[in-house]
């Protein structure tokens, strides 16, 4: 009988998928680069550079500056008074929170510029309390720089809030007791130890929703504001230069991989790691008096602005007019079929590249590291990708070819949303399981399917229904690849807010938002279950 | 200067739950207390209400002649200039050594601030370590830099909840003999919780002794250990056989001159007395390390002893057995 030494490497046949996961979800970037930079000295190019690329540039550099400060006092204070405090309404709030995540920038754009417009119910408050004519009185511009970044911040500040109020629970509560024996108060307890100990983790979750502001293209354009990614779809739209377009597309991912590297090189030699090897429930201080009424008037009014008033208007326009529109409903079949297209193929892209982390190839490596690169890259940009991989083929984007196209985008974008959980799934699992089942004399092909794939699936679920609503959410890229008269529910309201029908964009945009609040919700459970300690 | 840091009568509840009943116990300045009992016995409740992490529902915590904490009124801890040890040294893992040990130290003008950590840093034999963070630095050196960031603004009292069990048991005699006398030097009331019964016994110089959130007793290790108040204060100490008075031999009875009606001696206070009528009989024998637990049978009874390898009987072997005076307690009850 011959032995044979434990293959460390999986052998090269049985890396074929992962070479392939990791090749299809490369593709798209990699043309943009090499389409940027061979072809996109054009004219177009010319114009852009010269009349718009500063401000291009300027517009985006001063949104994610306003979104970060806004996102940082919004989800900070929040996050640090409802896990150290006990006040009012603090449970709900706790979970209420994090709702926001479920309505994407341009939904909420269209929310707010409805209800803080002239004749929406803000301002004819204001003029029926005080006898005002609308020329008397100044009142917040939403469509300007600030609003863009306040609606940014208003449906991105829960990827903060939920880092930082995991970082908080996370703390040895021994450390923050250590200082107070050291005659820190708790001001000092929160800017000395507690803040300096969470700020890696709030760091990422910043990262994370720059990334997403940065990608924005519906709310910028809605609201008027140039932005880089607004740039890109016009250049694409209005030059019809898809090498010009590509060619912002590399200043927009030079500024992301910007934000990427600082990130890293800010967490530096210090440690954040908790060295407690105790752990002990937090023991909430009780408010009272003002100090209750501040914490509980502060979670009130960021929950207002970021969920209730904004989707309360969608509801009250949704009622008021009607589902009258046939084409709302048929949008909603398409947005269906598409997510479920692009989910299922971001699926089964993360299923090949989970599955190989654990042999450990490079080819894992490569793969995995394309899906979370794809996931910090815009819509637009990918969709400029795909474009550029049609023209280079003997098809035309249209029907059934678009609609692949399509899910192929959504695929590169939100393969990492699945492949970081099952990948958890996989690496909770103990080793010694696949182990035994060799033992039971299993083929490798067989303790795949009958061992590692099950466990991946734990993890699955939860990856399936996020991927699901990423694409329903998705616009840019669906705007520009979608075939002719095929509307999604994105596409819809878009449409119907760039018309100014916003009574009719309210449908669309409530139902995009009701879909995003179950993958939501199925996270803020999660999260409350995760640590024994967290929920009470 | 700083005085004696004190409980009295404190109680502490979470709802129903009684964690602390009616504790008074006093630490004098320069002493080493240990505070000893089970999991559950209530003394990092104790060590919390004396810290001022925990309100207290009844009595008082004093520090001198001040008052720190009474029902409906506790100085917060960042007030109170009492040192925390914890198990898991919970040094503030952003910040370098000198900077944890810095910490505390906001009040003193920054050259002053630096000379005291340098001499703290070199005091506990850190000087190499200074700029290093917590994990960079080994299980011990993370000890000693929370001993020094707890000494450093020279607090009026120290508390220590279980300081030495984090660390490797090769090295905690070591880093334990070095900490402890950095902490006696400081000349302050200090407290060191554990439930390591050899631990308090060799480095304390006053045993508290907690069960079920009550003192069941407190002195000097010496004291404790020879004059038990109860059977459950012995046991915490370390074994005891115990019997009813009438079951022992005559002979037995006149080891235990009190009253009461059950007699407990520890195992190394059964000797081995050739001289001696009472006879046993060597059920088992086993080496424990240093000393020989032997398992005798006679007389009705079943009882543990210690000797060493030496002197150790064989199995099966018939031996006669007397018993010190000074390890032989009498007790009212054998309720623990």
């Amino acid at each position: 009988m011959e032995l044979k030494a434990p293959a460390l490497y999986a052998p090269a046949l049985r890396q074929i998928p992962v070479l392939i996961a990791g090749l299809v979800i490369a593709l798209p970037v990699a043309i943009v680069l090499v389409t940027g930079l061979a072809e996109g000295g054009g004219a177009a190019w010319a114009h852009i550079r010269d009349t718009l690329l500063a401000r291009y540039l300027s517009g985006t550099l001063a949104v994610l500056a306003l979104t970060a400060i806004l996102c940082l006092l919004m989800a900070v204070p929040a996050a640090w008074l409802v896990t150290m405090f006990r006040f009012p309404g603090r449970g709900v709030f706790e979970w209420l929170l994090v709702l926001p995540l479920a309505g994407p920038g341009y939904v909420l754009a269209y929310a707010w510029s409805d209800l803080a417009g002239v004749a929406g119910p803000l301002q004819s408050g204001l003029r029926a309390a005080t006898g005002w004519s609308a020329r008397e009185y100044w009142f917040p511009d939403i469509s300007s720089l600030p609003g863009l970044s306040f609606v940014l911040a208003c449906s991105l500040y829960p990827y903060v809030y939920l880092t930082a109020r995991a970082a908080f629970i996370a703390q040895s509560v021994c450390t923050m007791e250590a200082a107070r024996s050291l005659g820190a108060g708790a001001g000092r307890t929160f800017w000395s130890v507690a803040l300096p100990a969470a700020r890696p983790a709030i760091a990422a979750g910043l990262a994370l929703a720059l990334m997403e502001a940065a990608a924005d293209y519906g709310a910028a354009e809605f609201l008027g504001v140039p932005t880089l990614t607004f740039g890109i779809v016009r250049a694409w739209k209005s030059f019809g230069d898809p090498a010009a377009a590509a060619r912002l597309a590399f200043v927009l991912l030079a500024l992301i991989l910007t934000f990427v590297i600082v990130e890293r090189w800010s967490r530096g030699r210090a440690g954040t790691q908790q060295s407690s090897i105790r752990w002990r429930q937090i023991p909430r201080a009780v408010l009272s008096g003002p100090a209750a009424l501040g914490a509980t008037a502060l979670c009130t009014s960021l929950f207002a602005a970021a969920f209730a008033l904004p989707v309360g208007r969608l509801v009250w326009r949704s009622l008021e007019s009607g589902a009258r529109s046939t084409r709302i409903w048929d949008a909603l079949g398409n947005s269906i079929l598409l997510a479920g297209a692009g989910a299922a193929l971001a699926f089964i892209l993360a299923l090949i590249i989970a599955l190989s982390i654990r042999a450990r190839g490079p080819l894992a490596t490569f793969a995995r590291i394309a899906a979370s690169s794809g996931y910090a890259i815009p819509g637009a940009v990918l969709a400029l990708g795909a474009l550029a991989v049609i023209g280079s083929l003997p098809v035309t984007l249209s029907g059934i070819t678009a609609l692949a196209a399509l899910a192929w985008v959504y695929a590169v974008r939100f393969t990492a949303a699945g492949t970081e959980p099952m990948a958890a799934a996989l690496a909770r699992a103990p080793v010694s399981i696949g182990q035994a089942a060799q033992s039971l004399g299993a083929s490798p092909l067989r303790r795949t399917f009958a061992v590692d794939l099950p466990v991946a699936m734990s993890g699955a679920a939860a990856a399936a229904l996020v991927l699901f609503v990423e694409a329903l959410k998705e616009l840019p890229a669906t705007l520009m690849l979608r075939p002719f008269n095929w509307d999604t529910l994105s596409v819809r309201a878009y449409a119907y807010a760039s018309d100014e029908r916003l009574a009719a964009a309210a449908l669309p945009a409530l139902l995009i938002t009701l879909a995003g609040l179950l993958p939501v919700i199925l996270l803020s459970w999660q999260i409350s279950r995760a640590r024994p300690g967290g929920a009470e | 200067m700083t005085g004696r840091l004190e409980t009295i009568s404190v109680t502490r509840s979470y709802g129903t739950r009684v964690i602390v009943e009616n504790v008074t116990l006093s630490l004098a300045p320069g002493e080493i207390t240990a505070l000893l009992g089970g999991s559950g016995a209530g003394k990092s409740t104790l060590l919390r209400l004396l810290a001022g992490l925990e309100p207290v529902d009844a009595g008082e915590v004093r520090l001198g002649s001040r008052i720190l904490s009474a029902p409906g009124r506790t100085l917060p801890p960042e007030q109170r200039r009492i040192g925390l040890i914890f198990q898991d040294f919970a040094l503030f893992p952003h910040l370098t050594a000198a900077r944890n040990v810095a910490f505390g130290l906001k009040h003193l003008p920054r050259d002053q601030a630096a000379a005291t950590v340098d001499r703290w840093i070199g005091l506990l034999g850190l000087a190499g370590r200074a700029g290093a963070y917590p994990h960079e630095l080994s299980g011990g050196e993370q000890q000693r830099v929370a001993i020094a960031r707890a000494l450093a603004p020279e607090p009026a009292a120290i508390l220590m909840d279980e300081p030495f069990s984090g660390l490797d048991p090769a090295l905690s005699g070591s880093v334990r003999e070095a900490a402890l006398a950095a902490v006696r030097a400081a000349g302050i009331p200090a407290l060191m919780v554990t439930h390591d019964p050899a631990e308090a016994l060799e480095s304390a110089d006053q045993i508290a002794i907690l069960s079920g959130g009550r003192l069941l007793q407190s002195g000097t290790a010496e004291n404790v250990y020879l004059r038990p108040a109860s059977l459950a204060a012995a046991r915490s100490l370390g074994a005891v056989n115990v019997f009813p008075r009438a079951s022992l031999p005559a002979s037995w009875q006149a080891a235990a001159p009190q009253p009461g009606g059950f007699v407990g001696f520890r195992p190394e206070g059964v000797r081995l007395d050739p001289a001696s009528q009472t006879r046993f009989v060597v059920r088992s024998r086993r080496l424990m390390g240093p000393l020989v637990r032997l398992t005798l049978d006679g007389h009705g009874l079943q009882l543990n002893a210690l000797a060493p390898p030496s002197s150790a009987p064989m199995q099966g072997a018939e031996v006669g057995v007397s018993l010190d005076p000074a390890l032989t307690f009498t007790f009212a009850s054998d309720e623990t």
